[in-house]
């Protein structure tokens, strides 16, 4: 009983707080409502982020598009003519949505092979270069030798590039592949495409490979990988201390290196204004060619 | 009589100057002066304190000049005269003044890529053209090489600027011919017959698609460079006991009789910012809307947005062989807005594929 | 050839970016480079109008710019938002004067947050480049010459005398060209007119 009694009381108790409060409030000059407006308004511009622009999502799917972020080197109308011909390019050939980490399979043509084309089938472990001058590595093992083919996305002998599974990795870089087992980058040349159902976001690959023990072409120790289960194992006491020395920890908060390395979102939403129709318009295409290639293809079969 | 003797020597003296004297000698090497078209150009800016509106005026006085350049017609359509002009391979044709603006990959035709340097020609105006009797540059003394023909001077702007940024006497030499001013002025020599009217626009179309062209500009300032970055030399070996000469030129000279540094030995000093002219460069594509070019290469002097004055090419086996367009191309507007060199690849053409022979 | 960094979107600044960072003089290299530019930050959200060298107003400029640019964008929830401005301010009662007054300052603000104005050298000692760094919108009193709009100034009087007369000059063009027009309208009109009664 004592105990209710206690708990009843502690209740009224807040109860008659509350009332208390409300009556001053009340007894106060300023009107409860608008004290509300004033939090809110308090609130708004913490809360408040800018709009943002979907279309700017390209960035990821094409990086290329978007000019190399050195003010010495760059010029508007040479960057408007190199987008130009890098459309009229892929108007002639698909060049699908790909990562660092997805399998691709590239058939180019070669005058030097049998048959005049040469295909070769990879993991795609570097992309750089912007405009005209982009590539992509592709690397696999072959009779247990590791081959490294780079290839130009805008090269007209290439004739199709094909992506055989789509994925990201953890890192942006994949060249500690290079040092790994070569399990992790072996892929039969005959792979089958894998795909992936409409609408779904592209699936990152968590896997981490084992490197091989030193001599390493570089100190992946220093680079702070993700994709890498092994690498302490393979450290000394010294390699440790030197990396602790070489750690860079303030480079994060560096606000003008950042921001000299990219490309701010209003030049590149006019970029893609320029450009996105017309990339769209060669998607959609695409799929309507290829959804009438996969209705086809049976009825040959079973003729 | 002696009072008439006296006015006649008072006279004499009077009339006598003493502003003939010349001071130099015969050996003495002229001194720097510049053509005399050229005017001081930069003039010292500071803030007018005007007010908006009159701001406003002189933007508007500014635009309305540049709607009035921009409806002069090139004297050429109007004149019919350059008919009867005719090409010879002996005649010299003006140049343009360029923008350099970038370098990207093309691709030829078996699918080999060539870099080349996009060169942008942005508004050539015909200035001024001041026929051979009564051109007299500076004598030098210096002579290498006499041009036997006689060669007029043409003078072409380029690039249009904001009158009020140049001085007074810069913006006289332009408003002759009604035009704003420009800020860069190139001297052409031509022969007489390539002669232009003032005002005469000229475009990429100049120069055709396969032409060889030199290219004249100012390299890249590098500062003061050692013996290995400015005349490639090997420098000495980073380790088996070398000590402080990594990168030094060793050795300057002999003994004996020749016991002193000869003149034109490469030593460290200033590297770049020289006038350099690269000959027998190859055009690959013209686009006629903007007025680019595509050079074959990269190694055109000068950083991305540097200027530089192309020629027709002089080297023998390059030469214009079949009549270009003389002494210019008149503007047109059913110009095909691209032209490719014949061993180009188009972006737009299907991929290049290899037939089995 | 390097291809631009997609995993951060920057909003641009509207002030002029060199090419290049500048380098201040520091034992400690890079970071302490950053030191010295996060007092200068500091003290200029601070105490919103600050004198010292060029170079440095320079630097601390473009960073005081890009932390306020960031603040607006990403707002006061964003953890690594936070992370940097907590990096930035020294004293940590400015965090919050830069989200609850700074932001709610320039969030409509079309031109750059901050201005810089060359300052007069010293007569004696060193010959180092001066600036006065500030924030727009300070409780100070403006800096720039009052005298930019006076409308009595001998250029402004004489501009004025040339505007009218340009302006006569046009419009009396403008008049004899549509006379001109008129007269040939009316001139068909007429002939179109007399025409059919013939």
């Amino acid at each position: 009983m004592s105990l209710v009694i206690r708990k009843s009381t502690v209740e009224i108790l807040c109860a008659a707080k509350w009332i208390f409060r409300r009556d001053c409030r009340l007894l106060s000059t300023l009107p409860e409502k608008t004290e509300i407006v004033v939090d809110e308004k308090e609130r708004i511009p913490g809360r408040k982020t800018r709009s943002y622009n979907p279309i700017l999502e390209n960035r990821h799917v094409y990086p290329e598009f978007l000019p190399d972020p050195n003010p010495n080197w760059r010029n508007s109308l040479r960057e408007k003519m190199e987008r130009a011909d890098m459309l009229k390019r892929r108007s002639q050939i698909d060049i699908p949505e790909f990562y660092v980490g997805s399998i691709l399979a590239v058939t180019i043509s070669d005058p030097h092979a049998q048959g005049k084309t040469n295909r070769f089938v990879g993991i795609c472990i570097e992309r750089k270069g912007c405009g005209l001058r982009a590539e992509f590595t592709l690397r696999n093992v072959v009779d247990h030798q590791g081959i490294e083919v780079r290839y130009e996305l805008y090269d007209p002998t290439i004739q199709s590039i094909q992506v055989l599974r789509l994925e990201k990795r953890l890192d942006d870089k994949l060249l500690y592949l290079r040092d790994a087992l070569p399990e992790y980058c072996t892929f039969p040349l005959d792979m089958d495409p894998e795909i992936l159902p409409e609408g779904t976001p592209v699936p990152i690959n968590p896997v981490q490979v084992k490197l091989k023990p030193r001599p390493w072409l570089e100190r992946w120790e220093r680079q702070e990988l993700k994709g890498v289960s092994n690498i302490e194992e393979h450290l000394k006491e010294k390699d440790r201390v030197r990396r602790e020395l070489r750690k860079t920890p303030w480079e994060k908060y560096d606000l003008m290196k950042n921001y000299r390395k990219t490309i701010p979102a209003e030049e590149q939403s006019e970029i893609w204004n320029e450009v996105y129709n017309q990339l769209q318009q060669m998607r959609v295409s695409r799929k309507k060619m290829s959804r009438k290639r996969t209705v086809t293809t049976p009825k040959t079969q079973l003729a | 009589m002696a009072t008439s003797n006296m006015k006649l020597l008072c006279s004499v003296l009077n009339k006598m100057r003493i502003d003939h004297i010349t001071t130099r000698s015969i050996n003495s090497p002229p001194r720097f002066r510049p053509p005399y078209w050229y005017l001081p150009k930069e003039r010292v800016m500071s803030d007018e304190m005007l007010t908006q509106e009159n701001k406003d005026f002189l933007e508007e006085v500014k635009q309305d000049k540049l709607n009035l350049q921009n409806t002069l017609e090139s004297p050429l359509i109007k004149s019919e005269t350059q008919e009867t002009l005719q090409w010879t391979p002996g005649t010299r044709r003006t140049g343009l003044i360029a923008r350099k603006i970038g370098n990207y990959p093309l691709w030829s035709k078996d699918g080999k890529k060539f870099q080349t340097t996009l060169l942008q020609v942005v508004d050539n105006h015909v200035i001024k053209y001041i026929p051979p009797e009564e051109f007299k540059p500076m004598k030098t003394s210096k002579v290498v090489w006499k041009e036997k023909r006689k060669l007029g001077c043409l003078l072409v702007g380029s690039e249009t600027i904001d009158p009020s940024t140049v001085t007074k006497e810069y913006c006289g030499l332009f408003n002759t011919v009604g035009m704003l001013p420009k800020r860069h002025l190139c001297r052409f020599m031509v022969s007489p017959q390539a002669s232009l009217p003032t005002g005469t626009p000229l475009f990429a179309t100049h120069f055709r698609v396969g032409d060889y062209v030199d290219v004249r500009a100012k390299t890249m300032d590098r500062g003061f460079q050692g013996v290995m970055k400015r005349w490639g030399f090997k420098g000495m070996p980073a380790s088996h006991g070398v000590t402080k000469t990594h990168r030094r030129p060793g050795n300057i000279g002999a003994g004996g009789e020749k016991a002193r540094v000869w003149p034109g030995t490469k030593m460290p000093g200033h590297m770049g910012n020289r006038w350099r002219t690269l000959r027998g460069v190859k055009i690959l594509r013209i686009n006629t809307k903007h007025n680019i070019l595509w050079m074959l290469g990269v190694a055109i002097p000068g950083e991305t947005g540097a200027m530089c004055y192309l020629f027709d090419t002089v080297l023998p086996l390059k030469k214009l062989k079949t009549p270009p367009p003389f002494p210019t191309h008149p503007p047109a507007d059913d110009l095909p807005l691209e032209y490719y060199d014949d061993s180009i690849h188009l972006f737009e053409e299907p991929t290049i594929t290899f037939e089995e022979s | 050839m390097n291809q631009a960094d997609v995993s951060k979107l920057v909003s641009k600044l509207r002030i002029k970016v060199p090419p290049k960072h500048r380098k201040l003089s520091s034992p400690q290299g890079p970071e302490g480079r950053l030191n010295k530019l996060r007092k200068t930050v500091t003290g200029l959200i601070k105490y919103e109008r600050i004198e010292l060298n060029y170079r440095r107003a320079d630097e601390a400029r473009q960073y005081a710019e890009r932390l306020i640019s960031e603040a607006i964008s990403h707002g006061d929830c964003h953890k690594p938002t936070m992370e940097i401005a907590d990096y930035w301010l020294l004293e940590k009662q400015l965090v919050h004067k830069l989200f609850k007054v700074l932001v709610p300052r320039y969030e409509n603000c079309n031109t750059a947050f901050t201005k810089m104005y060359k300052a007069p050298q010293a007569y004696y000692g060193r010959h180092i480049d001066k600036a006065v760094l500030e924030l727009r919108g300070n409780p100070y009193p403006t800096l720039t010459n009052k005298q930019s709009n006076n409308r009595l100034l001998l250029q402004n009087v004489l501009l004025d005398a040339a505007k009218y007369d340009y302006r006569q000059a046009k419009y009396a063009e403008m008049a004899e060209k549509l006379g001109k027009t008129e007269e040939v309208k009316s001139g068909q009109s007429n002939e179109d007119r007399n025409k059919p009664s013939n």
